[in-house]
């Protein structure tokens, strides 16, 4: 299944549903329509916006699809100001031509159409100069936005008359295209040359980016000139699969995830009637991306409910049963795509493409969540989607843009399709432990433990929750520098350095050589806080450790043996001794600031 | 048939590129027959002779996997060249990769094994001598030795293909494919460019079924899915 077949099914969909542009249209940001007299002069604007939160945005309309691209080509019966009216708010080198080519055009076009609106559109064009653009009904902020047209009090936009419609839709047909083989259909087709313009992939040019294309020499095959006949698709694919794709990633469709994972864009929809298709696409969505929890209390609820949504769901898949018992509508098979494209200048790569049943997607999903559980839980209520995961354990300051975007590509590709997870994914959350991450919140751990628990088949998967009894070293060992930690933190209290910002990286990678000098140290917190009375479970627990260490300590660990020491951390830190955890008795017994010594 | 012929081919990693992501490769999920013609081309071809795909077995899971490379966007063009042989001088062929650099994102296969079954027919250009029988044991021959005019690749040149002859009456290699991919509609596939009526490509639908892409049924199946 190609991505543009299954691009082709979507509209399909969008045609059922009433939502599909007529081939020739696309939905474009208008901001103004002009009115104009019967005469040609100007009437008066009407103002398009839409106000969206405190912005007034421009309205999507169905206007005749643009064909520039970097060259000078106007627009059909719209476009704007420096084309339309001559006039930009920059310093256009090329604004007069723009603006003659505007001009040019439509005389060419509707020459021969009788109709008293192109009289008074082309009288208009004749009477029309820049100057005019500076008095009223004209203001500053109509620069650089996009205007219709129509006549005086006319309901109709001159670019929505029949006539004028069927009159650009007869100037697409070219007279000498040639006849291919479409590979989306399978049937004869006139070849496209211009392929559709994707707009909507983050970070792609804001002029829009293409899926297909062939802009350099580099680029074709067999002598080939760059018109795409490389890859043969007939007009009609093409601009179905351009209005799909364009309507998935509009920025408010329902199909589109609101983030990018990684610095790839994704768009998930189902192969089946509308209504277990959008079934399927609200359950992919609360799946995948399980959304964060709030912090308000107001959300409260709001979580609690889609919690033991999901977590009802998970139970249920994980269990074998089809996810249709618990939602009648998916009770049939339902085909689901998931597209991740990420932009590379002017073109679009596809990140991730799987295609599946419906029920796969879920079992494998059910199935990560479980390898990434981790006691306790980092995270409140709902396990983290990909992106949350991803931005706390591998990203430098926790931001989105720094996760490293081939690791995020291959994390959801084994996510998805159920194979083994990126061995980098380890490496990344080590060596953000390694800059100064914080290992005690859990994530890194909980990534790690998801690693090695799907990873290597041949080992015992890493404890989810804290095991005394683990026979691991690593393990151990990482279970004793959180109590070397603990101990320095209740005898001497708030330090600049800590032994964990000091020494996590080399205790993990090197214990032999570190652990040695931690216990001399721990000797003499040990030996204070017995003066107070304090810290016997320090003891215990590391009598109890010390049991299970093999009698040489190991002179160097390697990666999977890192991770479980990771995890031996964060269940020590996270333990309960009686029954408080180990971090609240270590505050409460610290010394605080200004204490006596 | 009078002889076919079965090789098994493997390789670390594949990209069948589809023709409509060119710029930015992406793999089919199978060998292409276009591609196992290619391979069995470098092995033995002579005018006289027409390689046709009659099978391709998947023998290892579909995996893939993604990498971006630095890469050219310009070409040298065969006039440029011609015209540098004519003038006796290198001045102005060369191409700095620093000016034309791209970087170019791939989506390629993984750890891929297939075995193609294929035969050949005769070309009008077939002479007196040139009878199947020699061609074929040309190919055997040539095939069990590891012997080929250039190395046998995965789609692309930079993934090298190994291949192994079976011989007539070995068995077939087993079928590491799970289950859920034994089965799967593939789409509309390229099945080869028609070169000799100017580079026309023509596809088929191909359809997966118990891990083998059966082409000749697929092309007599035509369009119906």
């Amino acid at each position: 299944m190609s991505v543009l077949q299954a691009l082709d099914g979507y509209y399909g969909r969008m045609a059922a549903r009433g939502e599909a542009e007529e081939l020739g249209f696309t939905r474009e940001n208008i901001s103004f329509a002009l009115a104009i007299n019967k005469n040609g002069s100007v009437r008066d604007i009407t103002d398009l916006r839409e106000v969206s939160g405190r912005r007034l945005v421009p309205r999507r309309m169905s206007v005749p699809r643009p064909k520039r691209t970097s060259n000078v080509q106007a627009n059909f019966l719209w476009d704007k100001t420096a084309y339309a009216f001559g006039v930009d708010g920059g310093k256009s080198k090329r604004l007069s031509e723009e603006h003659e080519s505007f001009k040019k055009f439509h005389r060419e076009m509707l020459s021969g159409v009788d109709d008293q609106r192109v009289e008074a559109f082309l009288a208009f064009l004749d009477r029309w100069t820049p100057k005019t653009f500076e008095q009223a009904p004209f203001t500053a902020d109509m620069i650089d936005v996009s205007f219709v047209f129509r006549l005086e009090d006319e309901h109709l936009y001159l670019h929505q008359v029949p006539a004028l419609r069927a009159r650009w839709i007869e100037s697409l047909q070219e007279q000498d295209a040639s006849r291919v083989m479409c590979l989306v259909t399978g049937r004869m087709g006139d070849l496209e040359t211009g392929h559709p313009i994707v707009k909507g992939v983050e970070d792609a040019q804001t002029a829009g980016a293409y899926l297909v294309s062939f802009n350099a020499t580099a680029y074709t095959s067999y002598n080939k000139p760059l018109d795409g006949s490389n890859a043969p698709v007939s007009k009609e694919a093409a601009a179905r699969y351009g209005a799909a794709l364009n309507a998935l990633l509009e920025k408010s469709s329902r199909n589109r995830l609101p983030r990018p994972i990684g610095d790839a864009t994704t768009v998930f929809w189902a192969d089946a009637s509308e209504a277990t298709a959008q079934a399927a696409e609200d359950w992919f969505a609360l799946m995948f991306n399980p959304p964060a929890a709030e912090t308000e209390a107001t959300g409260l609820e709001k979580d609690a409910q889609q919690a033991a949504r999901l977590g009802d769901a998970l139970r249920q898949v994980a269990a074998g049963r089809p996810i249709g018992d618990l939602d009648p509508r998916l009770s049939e098979g339902v085909r689901f795509h998931v597209l991740g494209l990420s932009p590379n200048a002017a073109r679009l790569s596809v990140r991730f493409w799987l295609t599946d049943s419906f029920d796969a997607f879920a079992q494998r999903l059910a199935r990560h969540y479980d390898h990434l559980r981790i006691e306790p839980a980092p995270w409140r209520l709902l396990p983290p989607s990909v992106n949350r995961l991803l931005v706390r354990t591998t990203a430098p300051q926790e931001k989105f843009e720094n996760i490293p975007p081939l690791l995020a590509g291959e994390l959801t590709r084994a996510i998805l399709a159920g194979t083994p997870y990126p061995r980098t994914l380890l490496a990344a959350a080590l060596i953000r432990l390694r800059a100064g991450d914080d290992p005690s919140t859990g994530w890194h751990a909980a990534a790690i433990r998801a690693v090695l628990a799907r990873n290597d088949d041949r080992k015992e998967p890493p404890p989810v929750s804290l095991d005394r009894e683990n026979p691991h070293p690593a393990y151990q060992l990482g279970r004793m520098f959180a109590m070397a930690e603990i101990a320095q933190r209740m005898a001497l209290g708030k330090v600049n350095a800590t032994i964990r910002d000091r020494y996590f990286g080399a205790a993990s990678a090197t214990p032999a050589g570190v652990f040695p000098l931690l216990l001399r140290g721990m000797q003499h917190h040990l030996s204070r806080l017995r003066k107070d009375g304090k810290g016997g479970f320090i003891e215990r627990e590391m009598d109890q450790i010390a049991t299970q260490l093999p009698p040489e300590l190991p002179r160097s660990l390697r990666l999977e043996e890192q991770g479980r020491f990771v995890i031996g951390y964060y269940h020590q830190r996270k333990a309960r001794v009686g029954d408080k955890p180990v971090d609240e008795i270590a505050d409460q017994e610290s010394p605080k600031e200004g204490d006596a010594e | 048939m009078p002889f076919g012929v079965r090789l098994h081919v493997w390789g670390e990693r594949a990209c069948f590129t589809r023709p409509e992501m060119k710029v930015e490769r992406v793999s089919y999920d199978v060998m292409t027959p276009s591609a196992a013609r290619g391979i069995l081309e470098a092995i033995h071809w002579k005018p006289a002779i027409r390689w046709v795909v009659d099978r391709i077995h998947v023998l290892r899971p579909i995996r893939f996997q993604s990498l971006r490379r630095n890469e050219v966007g310009a070409k040298i063009g065969a006039v440029t060249a011609e015209r540098a042989m004519r003038a006796g001088t290198t001045a102005g062929l060369g191409l700095l990769v620093e000016e034309h650099r791209q970087q170019r994102a791939a989506t390629l296969l993984v750890d891929v094994a297939y075995v193609i079954e294929a035969h050949f027919t005769l070309t009008p250009r077939a002479g007196a001598e040139d009878t199947p029988a020699k061609h074929a044991s040309m190919f055997n021959r040539r095939a069990a030795a590891g012997q080929c005019f250039h190395r046998p690749c995965l789609g692309t040149r930079e993934f090298a293909a190994d291949f192994a002859l079976i011989p007539e009456g070995a068995p077939q290699p087993e079928s590491a494919l799970p289950p859920d991919q034994r089965d799967r509609d593939l789409g509309w596939m390229l099945h080869d460019i028609d070169h000799a009526a100017g580079g026309i490509s023509h596809f088929f639908r191909a359809r997966l079924s118990d891990g083998v892409l059966d082409v000749q049924r697929c092309l007599a199946e035509g369009t119906t899915a």
